[in-house]
């Protein structure tokens, strides 16, 4: 880095682009390692997946590869108050996921077990010891996977809590603030092109974190990985007495379904809506309402008492292999990313704090995760 | 002229508009639908009477004209669907129904949203106790079910809903005990030299007037209820004027009906993703149009109050235009026709309009008020929100409504946001220096209304589900 950049005070350390769990949990701890931190954000901060997701704190749905990060991201949120500054309220529940045909069964046993081996709780229990720990579910399961490690989070009160955090910390925050280009600054860093503004936002390095809109600005930096954005559906329904006390879902992971402290009950799992994110809209698909809503009130028959408020579709986004993309773009140490976890906002968190102890010098093991792993695409983010 | 187009029209909205609507398009013999939440047509202005109040109300305007136009509604060919709602609506129209047959969806076709007005309200120190309704709802229960709110009422707000209900109140035998508004005096003066243009609401008006005036019923102007408190008998209610906080009234009564004007009811037009703009005389959103209640979507119309707050008479005319419109743009009818069946209809609705607009600042004379909300004042009834809740959350940086909302839970109830929107964008003005534009607006969700789960899920096997494969391991 030249003397001439690293002596501009209007020069961010670092320009973090994506204001969600993983961005503004990266941003925070840089910050508090004493860089000069910016978080820009197409909308306002938190609005996108981690705002609208399930908040679901899941071993049963997590990839296996990544439990022993979403054990780490489960604990980071139980204790947010001691972290964050603010308790974002997420309750530890026991999770329970469901088998109801022989088949289902079978993957039920097979998911739990390659989940054992990767150090998640999770063990396989009776149709009575199932109905025992939740009374309310349906009575013709035939087995169930039994996690003591899962919970849930009402996700929209998590943005307000890191604003707090963040503008306590001195991390500049940059919202309603799309970015045009990413491009590299003569004499080092990046300038990063915002609409309606004349300067750039300039910064020594980037972090990209910008979930489904990352395939667009890895292009950018001459990355081209396929990124597929789910359109995943969320029901909502008024608050109903209690009808069930855990996390439940079922054997093929696509049903999440909690009642909150307030008795509203979340239909999730991941069932699909349609839309373009770079159009914007996304629609419900009737069908899949339907088929989602029914898979709920079988697992929970007394879902038939409940009004539905609401529908919402929330974005995700996933890599080629369904892994996540975390760690350098370049040989420079200057192009970061995070993202595309699968059940991401469990392991957001942690996820965050690694990226950040990674650029801060440390050396946590993100090999799993790196960015340039798609081989024939990789190291085109060197700068010359 | 190219080919006529007689695919399929639907009219949401059994109201004057709607129902005007409904009956011109099939005149013009398109095949119309026309769905209303009610067992019969007539929206607010014309909802038939209920048989105990065809025998305590007065003969009137609004039981006669809803009975003329239920009537003509049989004679025509329009295929009605009654107590059905629209709860959801795809980008290509297509209309999620809930009636009395369950859930049912009707394919894309043309779209007229005639669905009307909503109440604003604007909260105050007490509200949610008992015995405070809406001026539209007090309307609805006097005049439609012959039932006073009670024996006592205050009526407070603003615009000319506050002297009708007032009226009706003393009809069924009532006692007004005050009448607060937060309009000026010299506003409702400039109103009434403008009424020789629309010599129907002159003569109603200065009967309303009469009959307030002999009965002594002190009245306020720019003035809004600021606190209330349950007694053993009914209510307290403390009256603030706005220009002179120092004077304070206090009037007890059984009763109180408050509401500050209306609004477009934009959740429908909002979900087709149709353009709005913020009417700054009359502070609310209403979808674009042109005078016909055409949109940036080809397929889809707004008229009657949903395209704008005009009131009763310029809804049947514009609900008249916007037939022959669909039917000129579809070449049913030549342009010269269509010229010659909307010149006298268009003469009338430009002279009504300029009255019409003089109501909308009377309407929207309470737009001050959310900025002085106590911080102990409830905003979101259905989440319980104060005031100070959302006060602090717009200094931490909710500078829109949709993350003041997700911050707060303002808005998040089975209401949708209709109750307090109006006064959280208000705080929200007030706290950060926004523009209603920059505030925005809550984002319009299906259902839009709370629909029983069982609706959706009908009767069904587990082998019915159509189980999407596994996520990956």
């Amino acid at each position: 880095m030249t003397p001439a950049l690293q002596s501009r005070p209007d020069v961010f350390d670092t320009v973090i682009v994506g204001a969600g769990v993983m961005g503004a949990t990266t941003a925070l701890f840089l910050a508090r390692g004493g860089q000069k931190v910016a978080l820009v954000d197409r909308e306002d901060m938190f609005r996108a997946a981690s705002g609208v997701n399930a908040g679901t704190l899941t071993l049963h749905m997590t990839r296996a590869q990544l439990i022993p990060h979403a054990i780490r991201g489960r604990e980071m949120w139980l204790d947010s108050a001691t972290w964050l500054g603010e308790d974002v309220g997420a309750i530890a529940t026991p999770g329970l996921s469901m088998a109801f045909t022989e088949a289902e069964e079978e993957l039920l046993r097979q998911r739990a077990q390659v989940r054992q081996d990767m150090g998640a709780p999770i063990e396989v229990v009776s149709p009575e010891e199932a109905i025992q720990i939740e009374p309310g579910v349906n009575p013709a399961i035939r087995a169930a996977a039994y996690c003591a490690l899962d919970g849930h989070i009402p996700t929209y009160r998590v943005g307000a809590a890191y604003a707090r955090a963040l503008r306590q910390a001195g991390v500049t925050i940059i919202e309603n603030s799309p970015v045009e280009t990413i491009t590299p600054a003569t004499g080092g860093g990046y300038d990063i092109r915002i609409s309606n503004r004349v300067q750039p936002v300039q910064g020594r390095r980037i972090v990209l974190s910008t979930g489904a809109w990352l395939e667009k600005m890895l292009g950018w930096l001459g990355y081209n990985i396929p990124i597929r954005c789910l359109i995943n559906q969320l029901v909502v329904t008024e608050t109903l007495p209690p009808v069930m006390g855990s996390v439940l879902s079922i054997a093929n992971g696509l049903l999440s379904l909690k009642q909150f402290a307030n008795g509203s009950v979340l239909i999730g799992g991941g069932w699909q809506g349609e839309g373009n994110i770079h159009q914007g809209g996304t629609r419900v698909i009737p069908e899949n309402l339907r088929g989602n809503v029914r898979l709920a009130q079988y697992v929970v028959p007394r879902l038939d008492e409940a009004q539905i408020l609401r529908v919402w579709l929330g974005l995700e986004s996933e890599t080629p292999d369904a892994m996540p993309l975390i760690g350098a773009l370049t040989p420079d140490d200057d192009a970061f990313v995070v993202g595309c976890v699968h059940s991401g906002f469990t392991s957001g968190p942690y996820m965050g704090r690694l990226l950040a102890e990674r650029i801060l010098g440390g050396n946590p093991d993100l090999s799993p995760f790196d960015p340039t792993r798609f081989s024939s695409l990789a190291a085109t983010g060197t700068r010359s | 002229m190219s080919n006529p187009d007689f695919s399929p029209v639907t009219v949401i909205g059994g109201g004057i508009a709607g129902t005007t609507s409904a009956i011109a398009l099939a005149r013009h013999g398109l095949p119309v639908t026309l769905i209303d939440e009610q067992p019969t047509a007539g929206g607010q202005i014309f909802r038939a009477p209920s048989p105990y109040a065809r025998q305590t109300v007065p003969p009137n305007h609004e039981f006669s004209g809803g009975d003329a136009l239920r009537h003509k509604l049989t004679a025509s060919s329009v295929d009605v669907r009654f107590s059905t709602r629209a709860w959801g609506l795809s980008p290509t129209l297509a209309l999620d129904l809930i009636g009395p047959d369950g859930i049912d969806q009707l394919p894309p076709s043309t779209v007229v949203v005639a669905n009307g007005a909503t109440e604003r309200f604007l909260p105050f120190q007490g509200w949610t106790t008992p015995r405070i309704t809406g001026l539209a709802g007090a309307s609805i229960l006097m005049r439609n079910g012959g039932t006073l709110p009670g024996q006592t009422v205050v009526v407070a707000g603003s615009g000319p809903l506050l002297f009708s209900v007032a009226h009706q109140v003393l009809e069924l035998g009532g006692k007004v005990a005050a009448i607060v508004d937060a309009g000026h005096r010299s506003d409702w003066l400039r109103l009434g030299a403008m009424l020789s243009l629309d010599p129907a609401r002159l003569t109603q008006a200065t009967s309303w007037m009469l009959r307030l005036r002999k009965a002594g019923i002190p009245i306020h102007h720019r003035a809004h209820i600021s606190a209330v408190q349950e007694t053993e008998t009914g209510l307290l209610l403390n009256v603030s004027e706005m220009d002179h906080p120092e004077r304070r009234h206090v009037y007890a009564s059984e009763a109180a009906a408050c509401g500050y004007g209306l609004k477009p009811s934009t959740l429908i037009t909002r979900t087709a993703g149709v353009q709005h703009r913020h009417d700054p005389v009359g502070g609310y959103l209403e979808p674009v149009t042109d005078l016909a209640g055409r949109t940036c979507r080809p397929d889809l119309y707004v008229t009657g109050d949903a395209a704008g707050i005009r009131g009763m008479a310029v809804a049947r005319l514009r609900g008249l235009i916007t037939a022959h419109a669909i039917a000129q743009d579809r070449s049913v009818i030549s342009g010269e026709t269509y010229e010659t069946l909307t010149r006298a209809p268009l003469r009338q609705l430009r002279r009504l309009e300029a009255v019409s607009r003089r109501m909308l600042p009377l309407m929207n004379a309470g737009s001050a008020i959310p900025a002085h909300l106590q911080d102990e004042t409830i905003v979101c009834r259905c989440e319980r929100v104060k005031a100070a809740t959302l006060r602090s959350a717009i200094k931490a940086g909710a500078e829109d409504l949709n993350q003041l909302k997700a911050w707060t839970r303002c808005g998040m109830g089975p209401c949708q946001g209709r109750m307090c929107e109006d006064s959280a964008r208000g705080l929200l003005m007030a706290v950060c220096g926004k523009t209603s534009e920059d505030a925005g607006s809550f984002t319009a969700r299906m259902p839009f209304f709370p629909l029983p789960l069982t609706a959706v899920t009908g009767t069904f096997a587990y082998s019915d589900i159509p189980l999407p494969k596994a996520a990956p391991l």
